[in-house]
């Protein structure tokens, strides 16, 4: 978008400030350990991080649309057992068939939210507590809190596209990470690559003066929320894949988890404004912390303390959001005419 | 977002005590079946699934009126509001299975002054109950899991632990006294880092794992307290291809556990039965408002002849079963 590429950075300021925290800690934790910039670890690092990435890529698009989302997570657990059970049905299916499955019964998840919030104009984060609930409620009462562990075979087989053998043990990069690439990409192209991105950016910016210039406001709410819950099932998907099973509470609370890292990202509560870099930087600096403090033997009784610590930084250090600070102070008038 | 979360508590906890307000002294009425609830650490896990079978089965058995909530994830207020929830239903009995001792205390003591009889499990030494009963000792069991973890490793090399959250006391208790014990009669055995607080997330603990067989490429064990645990360190075990290299040891389920035990990267543990712990709290409960004393010597139905501490207010047992390539078919085939 034109108003962050002009920046002095050619990326955003809070983008670049993530950036320079990460590398601090990436530099420091080189040195420390002579295990985390090894093949293993960042592989790793990638592997376990790709299920909160694709979250994060659809709820990116949320945001910037203007809206919030946290049925998401629970919305994924009940793609999983859906696409499950109904795969089961039919004697076990494919890939394709469990993706597009997955695919379509998170979109209708989030077509739900959409329908919500746009005909009967309820506010996005009442529509979707009320739907987190009604979700993970529908999904206990009909299964009962039971898990499944008998999945299809395709889709419990780990699948590895690319592994090698290093010092420290196989390293292996597998199917998460690619379907992260591809929905990371597919993401980038609708949001900066297409009108219907430049119409959702629009929407999230100025809802009113999106509705005067013409935008089907309509259509975009279905497109946003309808994105996030395809990459939501797909999420879901994922993780059903690389945990083999289905466990109905599996995915509760992650909402918070990946919101925190993509509005730690530089996106906008409020529309409008966001990066999937800048998301994709707010999940790296958590994961990292995380995982060097497991390496350095940090005592786990400091985890929270540290991880908290390095947030705060994060964001104080971000010139941006003085700058937001200041600007609140002046009036919502004046903020608005900042960016 | 969080003002909304806050705003919503708030409410929840203003309309929790509205019910307590109305309904509370329906606890008294005469000639209904009496009410045991249970309230458990988390929902919707196969382990408390299956002791919800057992109060279930033991209810129709002894004509009470027997259930178990479970919430939504093992957060300790949340058996707080279920508590106060319960207390104002007026039931006879609670039981619960603790996510943090101390916090539960207050709440408990209400429940005692309102004249319910008050169970636990899987938390000795509780405060503010009439009995706590353990179907394991601490000593019996952490040092099984240390025994069992020494003759695996063949006495020596190095291994971590996971317990299901730093604050559970139960699970830091086994920690202690496997770790205690493996001190002093293996000492070859080096324990690494401190405890992990992720046993009950099978992400946090497949993640965590990683981590560790990253940090320590000579790692030879996991000890895993805490019903996820020893699922999500094996699954790391088996990606990173070191299935059988690495000991991996603790209380799982055996329907969840059981491919990975005949793959031989989940090498077993001990458990004790979650459907007889079920059973145990009715049975119990039932006595309770009976009016029945709970003596020394006495034999009570899954609990085997007693020796309670009078005054830690503790019935503990030892009813072990062991899981391995052998027994988990059967174990998972109860629904486990």
């Amino acid at each position: 978008m034109p108003e962050t590429r002009s920046r002095r950075l050619p990326i955003g300021g809070v983008e670049g400030w993530l950036l320079v925290v990460i590398a601090l800690i990436v530099a420091y934790l080189s040195i420390a350990t002579d295990t985390f910039l090894t093949l293993v670890n960042v592989f790793d690092i990638l592997n376990y991080s790709a299920v909160n990435v694709i979250f994060a890529a659809g709820l990116l698009v949320v945001l910037i649309a203007g809206g919030i989302d946290i049925s998401f997570a629970v919305g994924a657990s009940v793609v999983q057992y859906l696409a499950v059970t109904a795969l089961g049905r039919i004697g076990g299916g494919d890939w394709a068939l469990g993706i597009a499955l997955s695919l379509v019964l998170g979109a209708c998840l989030g077509a739900i939210n959409a329908a919500l919030i746009y005909h009967f104009r309820i506010i996005s984060i009442v529509v979707t507590i009320a739907t987190f609930n009604l979700f993970f409620g529908l999904l206990m009462f009909f299964t009962g809190g039971v898990s499944i562990y008998d999945l299809p075979d395709w889709l419990s087989s780990r699948v590895v596209l690319y592994d090698v053998e290093t010092d420290l043990g196989w390293a292996e990069i597998t199917l998460p990470v690619l379907v992260m690439v591809v929905t990371v990409f597919a993401t980038w192209l609708l949001l900066r690559r297409t009108s219907l991105g430049r119409q959702l950016f629009a929407m999230g910016d100025n809802t009113e003066g999106a509705r005067r210039l013409g935008i089907n406001l309509g259509a975009m709410h279905y497109l946003a929320y309808g994105w996030l819950g395809a990459c939501a099932g797909l999420a879901g998907l994922m993780q059903a894949h690389y945990a083999r099973e289905v466990v109905p509470n599996a995915l509760y609370g992650r909402e918070l988890e990946v919101l925190a890292a993509v509005v730690l990202g530089g996106a906008r509560l409020g529309g409008g404004r966001g990066t999937l870099f800048g998301a994709i930087l707010g999940l790296a600096l958590v994961s990292i912390t995380q995982n060097g403090l497991n390496l350095l033997g940090v005592s786990p009784y400091a985890f929270r303390m540290i991880i908290g610590f390095v947030i705060l930084v994060a964001i104080s250090l971000s010139g941006e959001t003085i700058g937001l600070v200041a600007s609140r102070l002046r009036g919502p008038k004046a903020a608005g005419s900042v960016r | 977002m969080m003002f909304a979360m806050t705003t919503r508590r708030a409410l929840m906890a203003a309309a929790a005590g509205l019910a307590f307000a109305v309904a509370g002294p329906a606890f008294a009425q005469d000639g209904k079946k009496p009410t045991i609830g249970v309230v458990v650490k988390i929902g919707g896990i196969p382990w408390f699934n299956a002791m919800e079978v057992g109060i279930k089965k033991k209810s129709e058995e002894l004509g009470v009126n027997g259930f178990m909530i479970g919430p939504t994830s093992a957060d300790p207020a949340l058996q707080v509001r279920a508590v106060e929830d319960l207390i104002a239903q007026g039931v006879d009995v609670i039981g619960v299975v603790p996510n943090d001792a101390q916090v539960l205390e207050p709440v408990l003591a209400r429940a005692m002054k309102a004249g319910i009889k008050v169970i636990t499990h899987e938390s000795p030494k509780q405060e503010n109950v009439d009995w706590d009963f353990e179907l394991a000792s601490v000593q019996g069991f952490g040092e099984a899991y240390g025994k069992q973890l020494a003759e695996k490793m063949g006495g020596k090399g190095k291994y971590a632990v996971f317990v299901g959250s730093l604050t559970v006391p139960l699970h830091n208790a086994w920690a202690d006294a496997a770790i205690a014990y493996l001190k002093k009669n293996n000492p070859e055995m080096e324990l690494v880092g401190d405890r992990y607080g992720v046993a009950e997330d099978v992400d946090a603990s497949r993640r965590t794992a990683l981590d560790l067989m990253r940090a320590h490429p000579d790692l030879k064990g996991f000890l895993a307290f805490g019903s996820q645990g020893p699922i999500g360190a094996a699954r790391a075990v088996e990606e990173r291809r070191m299935g059988g290299k690495i000991v991996v040891l603790g209380p799982f389920s055996p329907g969840q556990g059981r491919k990975l035990v005949h793959d031989g990267i989940l090498t077993g543990g001990y458990m004790w039965n979650p459907m007889q712990a079920g059973e145990v709290f009715v049975t119990l409960g039932k006595m309770l408002i009976d009016g029945k004393e709970i003596k020394d010597g006495m034999e009570i139905e899954g609990l085997g002849t007693i020796h309670p501490d009078m005054e830690g207010k503790d019935i503990i047992v030892d009813q072990l079963v062991n899981i391995n390539d052998e027994t988990v078919d059967k174990l998972a085939e109860m629904g486990l």
